[in-house]
């Protein structure tokens, strides 16, 4: 009863957060529909007007044209030439921009941008203000379901790796789904899917990293004799352990280039853990088909 | 076995006088070699390494408490040193969720146009990966009962 109740509020949240990125107001206005252009593992040149976004993954853009929607490089990077402009926005991962002063009509997103417009100082700002979210809800998930976190707990605690490969291969598994949902989008089946799908991952993410804060807490100030218990007033139970797992891995994360590494690592732990013990259920995912005889034989 | 050997079996010390009367129970308990006295003697729950259930329910609501105030307060710190509002943050996050709103629409509308070959490798990794995810949920969780 009580891990439907969280079951319920954890999707509700997952399901908040999806609708939200979904439906978050664009501050350009977007020019879909036909004259997309796409290339893969090449360079690209656009030297006629394009009625639409340009993508190119794997290899360079050279943009000697107009470009009306948006333009997404994955590789080396952008170059204009001549008339060359874009007028939506341009997300480059990966490459620089060349010659593209005044020639960007919507905003440029690169990830030097997006990590250099933010000082150290407010970065840290925000990832301590993002600890002190994850720390209310994991508050309210233990509260309400502790023995199922405690489960999970103990479980990433006795099958690390197994919990490790599970999640690795979890998430490579929720991008491929993703990308195979989106080829049933234009039969509209694959928007609820996509949404669906996400939901589940953002639920497995929450619910898994809230076990890992315990299982983190655990190894770090757990009890390991009654005497021990017996003594402490503060350090006991599942609450205390939680807490703790939120502070110990909130200052790993504070730590540069190491922290994000460090709170990845968490995640994958987190999501193969949640999904290992279905979600602290221990029961199994799928059914085993037994014939009467052989079960009466058992 | 009738009832009374049941009631013996399920609490033998609240039934002692039925292993005098009773050969079974008897030969049964012989069986195992040792007697309800040397039993109790022997099974300390001291000695028994300590469970994870055990204190768990304990609430200590001042630790709860101080790590909250504590991470509130190094926040306004944080933002006070760096002389940045919460609200500008908040809209320089949004333009990250933004950005990966705009590569997800535009990845999507992608992955239709790819070569065949990327399409093909995308159908075979999906079900490579899909099988060893499968193959690694069957497994039965190790944790012992929390």
């Amino acid at each position: 009863m009580r891990s439907r109740r969280v079951l319920v509020l954890l999707t509700a949240i997952a399901a908040t957060l999806v609708t939200a990125l979904l439906a978050a107001p664009s501050a350009v206005p977007h020019h879909g529909g036909g004259g997309n252009v796409v290339v893969f593992g090449r360079n690209a040149t656009i030297d006629h007007p394009v009625h639409g976004d340009v993508q190119v993954y794997r290899g360079a853009a050279t943009v000697r044209d107009r470009v009306d929607g948006d333009l997404l490089v994955f590789g080396d990077g952008v170059a204009f030439e001549g008339n060359g402009r874009v007028l939506g926005d341009v997300i480059l991962a990966g490459g620089a921009v060349k010659n593209g002063d005044g020639r960007i009509g919507g905003r440029l997103y690169t990830p030097a941008t997006i990590e250099g417009a933010m000082a150290m100082m407010t970065r840290t700002a925000v990832i301590v203000s993002l600890l002190l979210a994850w720390m209310i809800v994991a508050i309210v998930v233990t509260l309400m379901n502790g023995r199922e976190v405690r489960f999970s707990s103990v479980e990433v605690r006795t099958s690390p790796l197994h919990c490790f490969a599970l999640g690795l291969v979890a998430v490579t598994s929720f991008v491929l789904t993703a990308i195979v949902f989106s080829y049933l989008v234009p039969y509209l089946i694959g928007i609820p899917l996509l949404f669906a799908l996400a939901v589940f991952a953002v639920l497995t993410k929450i619910y898994g990293t809230v076990a890992l804060f315990h299982a983190v807490g655990t190894l770090v100030a757990g009890a390991r004799t009654r005497e021990q218990l017996a003594r402490r007033r503060w350090l006991r139970g599942d609450l205390a352990m939680v807490v703790i797992g939120v502070l110990v891995l909130g200052a790993l994360r504070l730590i540069p280039l190491v922290g994000p590494m460090i709170w990845a690592f968490a995640s994958v732990f987190g999501i193969g853990v949640a999904l290992a013990t279905k979600f602290g259920r221990r029961e199994p995912w799928f059914l085993a088909w037994a014939p009467v005889e052989a079960r009466a034989a058992r | 076995m009738n009832d009374a050997c049941q009631r013996y079996l399920e609490n033998p010390e609240a039934n002692p006088e039925h292993a005098k009367e009773c050969a079974e129970c008897r030969a049964l308990f012989d069986a195992l070699a040792i007697s309800m006295e040397d039993r109790r003697s022997r099974l300390s729950l001291d000695e028994l390494p300590l469970a994870p259930w055990e204190g768990a329910k304990h609430r200590p609501w001042g630790l709860v408490a101080a790590a909250a105030i504590f991470v509130v307060a190094l926040t306004v710190v944080f933002f006070a040193v760096a002389g940045a509002s919460p609200l500008s943050v908040l809209s320089s996050e949004m333009s990250r969720l933004e950005m990966m709103r705009e590569i997800f629409r535009l990845a999507s509308a992608a992955v239709r146009t790819a070569p065949l070959t990327w399409q093909v490798t995308i159908g075979v990794l999906f079900v490579v990966v899909n099988t060893i995810l499968v193959l690694l949920l069957r497994r039965a969780p190790r944790g012992i009962d929390a």
